[in-house]
């Protein structure tokens, strides 16, 4: 019952032979497996994490550029708008002087239509008078005096008629 | 008492007579090498099986075991551990259980588990610190105990051998001696308990002891 005999050499060799079958039949494959998981789960934990910062550095990437978009935009507006005021001045003011150049070219005619239909009427009157004065005299007087005696006379209706025109 | 003699099954011509432990070994590592290859057939990656479910958690769970007495730099050593685990729980249950008489209950099986035992933990702490450390490690902390630690490289391996023995020896013998007064019913539960739970119990201890040997031996 207790004894030693060569049947110990036989269960250290069995026992050997066991270990490396095992070792490669059933503990290699199955670490070998599990360590393909937990690397696969590993990578996958990682290309997660890269695709995060990825989308995370897009997105800051695309945050600048709408903010920077809309800066121009408002610089567009703000642009159009001090040019829509310049050309707004522009017409206005071309307007008024137009107005203006208008206005005084019509005053300037009407001025000058009223002083050509002065001056007729001063001729008119002149010869009426003349013709009247002819006729309150009787006489056909000296020329010269009666010139003087006219101009005297259109002098001072000159001088009413000036009052009167201002 | 022939129950408990050792019998030998045949003799070969060079070799000499091999005993009955050494079939039953063959016909466990059979049995466990067949296992291995059909339940690893077809492992996968991804989508796993329940059978290859629960085969990795239990290795995993050994691994992790082994790992935490002997630390993680020293992986390499738990398939050995692994595979006298697996071998001592079936030689200490299914052996009984399928009608053979267990193999851990020869004392050549033991001795040569614990030979192998103690060849693996001298091997790890001269590996782990070299030859010198080895040597000097005998004369810690005083070198007055020097014989008592070199002796210990002898008692280790002895006790494992000797617990592992006698707790199946004496698990047989009971049973026997039960089975020939009260062959009913009664030996039902107490085969549970020598067969099922010490079985398990003795080869748990021998593979968590050659752990801690190495443990020490590597510190």
């Amino acid at each position: 019952m207790i004894s030693i005999d060569l049947n110990l050499v036989w269960t250290i060799i069995n026992l050997v032979v066991l270990y490396l079958l095992l070792r490669h039949f059933l503990i290699g494959p199955v670490m070998n497996i599990m360590d393909q998981r937990k690397q696969m789960i590993e990578d996958g934990f990682k290309n997660a994490q890269a695709a995060q910062d990825d989308a995370n550095r897009l997105k800051q990437e695309y945050e600048t550029a709408l903010s920077g978009a809309k800066q121009e935009s408002v610089q567009l507006i703000e642009d159009a708008r001090k040019n829509a005021k310049a050309e707004y001045d522009r017409i206005v003011n071309e307007a008024g002087e137009k107005a203006d150049t208008m206005l005084e070219s019509a005053k300037e005619n009407v001025r000058a239509e009223r002083e050509q239909t002065m001056k007729e009427l001063k001729s008119q009157i002149a010869g009426l008078a003349a013709a009247s004065a002819a006729k309150v005299i009787g006489r056909n007087a000296d020329e010269k005096e009666s010139r003087d005696l006219y101009d005297q006379f259109l002098k001072e209706a000159g001088e009413g008629d000036d009052d009167a025109d201002r | 008492m022939e129950e408990l003699n050792c019998e030998t099954v045949f003799t070969l011509p060079v070799v000499g007579g091999i005993s009955e432990s050494v079939v039953v070994t063959w016909i466990i590592m059979a049995v466990l090498v067949l296992l291995s290859i059909i339940l690893t057939r077809n492992l996968r990656v991804e989508n796993p099986g329940k059978i290859q479910l629960a085969l990795e958690a239990g290795i995993s769970w050994a691994q992790d075991f082994f790992e935490g007495v002997i630390g993680k730099e020293s992986r390499r050593y738990s398939p050995y551990l692994i595979t006298v685990l697996l071998y001592l729980a079936a030689a200490n249950t299914l052996a009984p259980l399928c009608g053979f008489k267990p193999p851990t209950k020869d004392l050549n099986v033991t001795a040569a588990l614990a030979i192998m035992s103690m060849c693996l933990i001298e091997f790890s702490g001269i590996r782990k610190n070299g030859v010198v450390h080895w040597m000097k490690h005998f004369a810690q902390p005083i070198p007055v105990v020097a014989p008592i630690t070199v002796l210990e490289i002898v008692i280790r391996p002895l006790s494992l051998c000797m617990r592992l023995f006698g707790n199946m020896l004496a698990g047989f013998v009971v049973l026997e001696l039960l089975k020939f007064f009260v062959p009913l019913i009664v030996p039902i539960p107490v085969s549970f308990y020598f067969d099922i739970f010490d079985g398990l119990l003795q080869a748990y201890v021998f593979v968590f002891l050659t752990a801690l040997f190495m443990t020490e031996e590597m510190e």
